[in-house]
């Protein structure tokens, strides 16, 4: 497969796996047209972040295919599906606890241009070189991001908001042409998430990428994404553009609740009513 | 090999040494299950007891039984002792605790020679309560062999019930799954952990006095590295987790070795058989492991060592600087006012440093323990050993590098996959494999070429190796040899600093902290991890070949592979992951007991017991106080400045701000989503 340029598409066909009798995700279909944002909702446990382990690799589907551009990624390992393009996030945003901002950030830029270690070793000119213009990338991210102040600090010192920023700073870096996002305001108050929805739109335009993301907070799917595809217990209930997802009864009973408040509940006005991140921090183990 | 045979006395005599090794065995099982610790001094403190025993019944005659609930009692509670005092690390690197155990061991071997616990008569045999024996072929089996046979099954079978059906039972098992969880729902996890302690103390008791009696002298030392790996194979078979695989484990290993023992002439082919038999079932048992790594792989590096310490005061930079040039140009004038003899031990620190160095980059950044080092170094030693004298000298180190790293890969292979644990038993088997079957010159007949191939030192006891030149400069005086050392030296901290500063070390830490995470960003995991033991294994191994010519008459000797635990020691005393942490370990380790040997408060603080009250009290090791010493001077210097500038004499020293301390502390802002909008 070629590293084409631009967004790409990504298509789900039928995809199920299995965990020791537990039906986790079956027969999900869903279309990723290229530059759409994709919103996966549902309850916990409806196979949201399993789908997501199945696009990226990390899980192996035991049916169905997942496609990019129209190829099969079956024979892709995970670290290989980054060379065509495809970047996740993840729900704990654990980065590396060790590494300073700087040195996650050099990060990406080592995977898209890897030196070997004996010219490292010796320094020779070129890299040299490479390393200066992988600073010189990483230092442009960190200005855009407002992360300065943060350089030299461990990613275990991190909030876990900074620690989001570093993550969206480094798949910037990674320049994704399929993005995929677990639960990108996990973890974070209402008002934070808010102030996501620019900054996510930013990077679709910035990075120029299709998005999947999976997410609790209902109102910044509706508000975000051109596509909203429910979930529950493994299946697919509902699925197409927000107005259409929001009017759909079957939707409305598998996860939004029948109450209006709960959907427009994003917005200055309305913090703290969505049940978004309520149940999140049941799920998402991030005070540990 | 052809013919094997297992003779039902041979099977027997396996039995019951594995029964001793099964309990051993599951002793690291408990409590590895309750804190994830690998307790290295499981055995030792059952010495005690069995020590406590004799000086009993043979110096004040008790009687036996009396005598043995004492010495139980005895080891039960300097199990409890050693949960309290090692207590406050359960939160630190996992690294960490296990070389504070290694430490502990020591100190329990010291204790054991204490006028009250040490018998008068040091070969008086350990007591047995009866008489019986009986015999099967040709064997008679002792009384003590018969005790063993008794006692041994029903100490497991007691276990089983009491983990099954007891509170503390069910407290550690729950505390095993999620301690945090646990402890939430009402469990006293500390007072589990002592009793788990307490339990493994008896427990540890049982083996050695039921072992003592087979031992010339009761005063041993149970941290031997083959029984080490007998027992930590048959716990990997049971994953860390089940106590009965363990204990049959346990039993088989004791039987195989015997099997061996009885099948196969020469000992380099039983280490061989048992080397491989060791790695095929660790391969087998892989996913096994891998299912409970997840967790404890997360508790394994938190709160880490600080690895990569990012200064970004210039003036804090300066002072760190200047004070490793101070450093180097001193170190490069002392061999001028040094004698021979501490000429030669100069060098043998820097080499030392060389392979503490080698152990920064696969413990500290890979976050993979070996317990073997030695045995790459013994690779190095091996090669200049047969070609020091055809090739020059560069060459040769540049060879003994390469061809070390290729064999660490290879030990390393098995480990791949699995939690930094692993490395140190398929390393520590190398090392065992080493020294007992490769150094001491076997010879293999190679199959399909019909070729045989000696591998070890021409002569086992003690090899001459003759010193060849450097670009025609002779290396025969101490003094030229520990300037060629303290080069070897440099070169290897210049190197290893490049590969921090320079995307090696980022690389290494983002697998070791989130593997799963650094596979989604597209960094090739596997390749990483060949990377860390490549680039070790170089360093061992041109340091093997230095460490060959240093010594010029070496033995096998040389390779024990307890110095191993003293490399790792070093290692974690400078401070996991620190360059000049690893130095300083080095000369702490290596250079103090090395100049001033006969001091006995230099023996004492070099001794485990050193090693625990400097994990205790100074967990990021000499390379921390290093650098807080750096922050200190730069601050007076700062302050030094700032009064000349200002002019009036006795401005207070300003506070530390950012830079100054390397990690700032204040919490940032939670988010900072504006500054991408303009």
């Amino acid at each position: 497969m070629s590293a084409a340029a631009g967004p790409a598409q990504l298509t789900v066909e039928n995809v199920g796996v299995t965990f020791g009798g537990v039906r986790a995700v079956e027969e999900v279909s869903f279309t990723a047209e290229p530059g759409a944002i994709v919103g996966l909702i549902g309850a916990n446990g409806s196979g949201k972040t399993t789908t997501l382990d199945m696009v990226s690799g990390l899980v192996t589907p035991q049916r169905g295919t997942v496609r990019l551009d129209g190829a099969d990624l079956a024979e892709y390992l995970p670290e290989e599906r980054q060379r065509v393009g495809m970047v996740r996030s993840f729900q704990d945003c654990r980065l590396y606890p060790e590494l300073s901002v700087f040195d996650v950030l050099m990060l990406c830029e080592d995977v898209k241009h890897e030196v070997a270690v004996v010219p490292t070793t010796l320094q020779l000119p070129w890299a040299r070189r490479a390393e200066k213009r992988k600073q010189v990338a990483v230092d442009q991210v960190i200005g855009a991001f407002g992360l300065e102040r943060f350089r030299h600090h461990r990613t275990a010192e991190l909030s876990t908001g900074t620690r989001r920023v570093v993550d969206l700073a480094s798949i910037i870096l990674a320049e994704p042409r399929l993005l995929l996002l677990d639960e990108p305001t996990a973890g974070i108050a209402q008002r934070e998430a808010e102030a996501f929805i620019p900054l996510l739109r930013r990077i679709h335009e910035v990075a120029d990428t299709t998005i999947v993301l999976v997410e609790h907070d209902v109102p910044l799917v509706f508000a975000l994404c051109s596509t909203v595809v429910v979930m529950e217990r493994g299946r697919v209930v509902a699925a197409g553009p927000p107005e259409v997802v929001r009017a759909d009864p079957k939707a409305l009973t598998a996860y939004l609740g029948a109450s209006d408040e709960a959907l427009y509940a994003s917005g200055p006005s309305g913090a703290g009513s969505a049940g978004g991140s309520g149940n999140e921090h049941s799920e998402s183990n991030e005070r540990g | 090999m052809l013919a094997f045979a297992a003779p039902n006395f041979v099977l027997l005599q396996g039995v019951i040494i594995g029964l001793g090794y099964g309990l051993l065995a599951v002793g690291l099982v408990l409590i590895y299950r309750t804190n994830r610790v690998l307790n290295f001094a499981q055995g030792q403190v059952g010495v005690i007891a069995a020590v406590f025993l004799v000086k009993l019944t043979a110096d004040f005659h008790f009687e036996y039984w009396f005598a043995l609930i004492l010495s139980l009692a005895l080891a039960a509670g300097v199990g409890g002792l050693s949960e309290l005092v090692l207590r406050r690390l359960f939160s630190r690197p996992r690294v960490l605790v296990m070389v504070a155990t290694i430490g502990l061991s020591q100190v329990l071997l010291a204790l054991t020679a204490l006028p009250f616990i040490r018998p008068k008569n040091l070969y008086k045999p350990v007591p047995v309560p009866f008489d019986l024996s009986f015999s099967l072929g040709s064997v008679i089996f002792t009384p003590a062999e018969v005790l063993t046979l008794i006692v041994a099954p029903i100490v497991a079978i007691a276990l089983a019930v009491a983990v099954r059906s007891t509170s503390w039972g069910l407290n550690m098992r729950a505390m095993s799954e999620n301690a945090d969880s646990a402890r939430l729902s009402g469990v006293w996890v500390r007072r589990t952990s002592t009793i788990t302690w307490v339990v493994a103390g008896a427990l540890s008791a049982f083996t050695a006095i039921l072992n003592a009696p087979g031992q010339t002298s009761a005063l041993t030392e149970v941290l031997s590295p083959d029984l080490l790996l007998f027992a930590l194979t048959a716990a990997l078979v049971g994953a860390m987790i089940n106590l009965t695989v363990a204990f049959v484990a346990g039993i088989g290993v004791g039987v195989l070795y015997e099997l061996l023992q009885w099948n196969v002439s020469s000992i380099a082919n039983q280490q061989l058989a048992l080397f491989i038999v060791l790695i095929v079932v660790l391969l087998i048992r892989v996913r096994a492991l891998r299912k409970d790594s997840r967790s404890g792989e997360r508790s394994t590096w938190q709160h880490g060592a600080s690895t990569v310490r990012a200064t970004v005061d210039t003036l804090r930079r300066r002072v760190s600087r200047t004070g490793m040039w101070m450093a180097a140009i001193g170190a490069a004038l002392l061999p001028l006012v040094l004698n021979v003899g501490n000429n030669y031990l100069f060098s043998q620190t820097c080499i030392y440093a060389v392979i503490a160095l080698s152990l920064t980059i696969l413990t500290g950044w890979a976050g993979q323990v070996s317990l073997g080092q030695f045995g790459l170094v013994a690779v190095g030693a091996l090669l200049a050993a047969h070609l020091g004298q055809t090739y020059p000298l560069p060459l040769l180190l540049l060879l003994a590098g390469a061809v070390t790293a290729v064999v660490a890969i290879i030990v390393g292979l098995p480990a791949l996959r699995m939690p930094g644990l692993f490395l140190a038993v398929t390393t520590l088997g190398f090392a065992i494999f080493m020294q007992e079957a490769v150094l001491a010159t076997p010879c293999w007949t190679l199959p399909l070429v019909h070729r045989t191939l000696c591998t070890g030192l021409p002569n086992p006891a003690s090899t001459l190796i003759g010193r060849s030149t450097l670009f025609g400069l002779s290396l025969q005086s101490e003094r030229s040899f520990a300037w060629f050392s303290l080069g070897v030296l440099l070169i290897s901290i210049f190197a290893v600093r490049t590969w921090r500063d320079k995307g090696v070390a980022r690389r290494l830490i983002a697998v070791r902290d989130n593997e799963l995470g650094a596979a989604a960003m597209g960094i090739p995991v596997l390749r990483t991890k060949l990377l860390a033991f490549g680039l070790s294994g170089f360093m061992a191994g041109y340091a093997g070949a230095c460490l060959a010519f240093a010594t010029e008459r070496f033995s096998t000797a040389t390779f024990d592979p307890t110095i191993s635990f003293i490399i790792i020691s070093m290692v974690v005393i400078g401070g996991l992951g620190s360059i000049p942490g690893a130095i300083l370990g080095a000369l702490y380790l290596e250079g103090l007991p090395a100049l001033f040997g006969s001091n006995a408060t230099i023996q004492f603080l070099t001794s485990g017991l050193g090693v625990v009250a400097f994990i205790l009290y100074l967990p990021g090791g000499l390379g921390e106080l290093l650098h807080r010493f750096g922050d200190v001077v730069t601050i007076g210097i700062r302050a030094a400045q700032e009064r000349m500038a200002s002019g009036r004499p006795g401005v207070p020293p300003p506070a530390p701000d950012d830079g100054v301390v390397a990690a700032g502390l204040g919490s940032p802002p939670a988010l900072v989503p504006e500054a991408v909008e303009s």
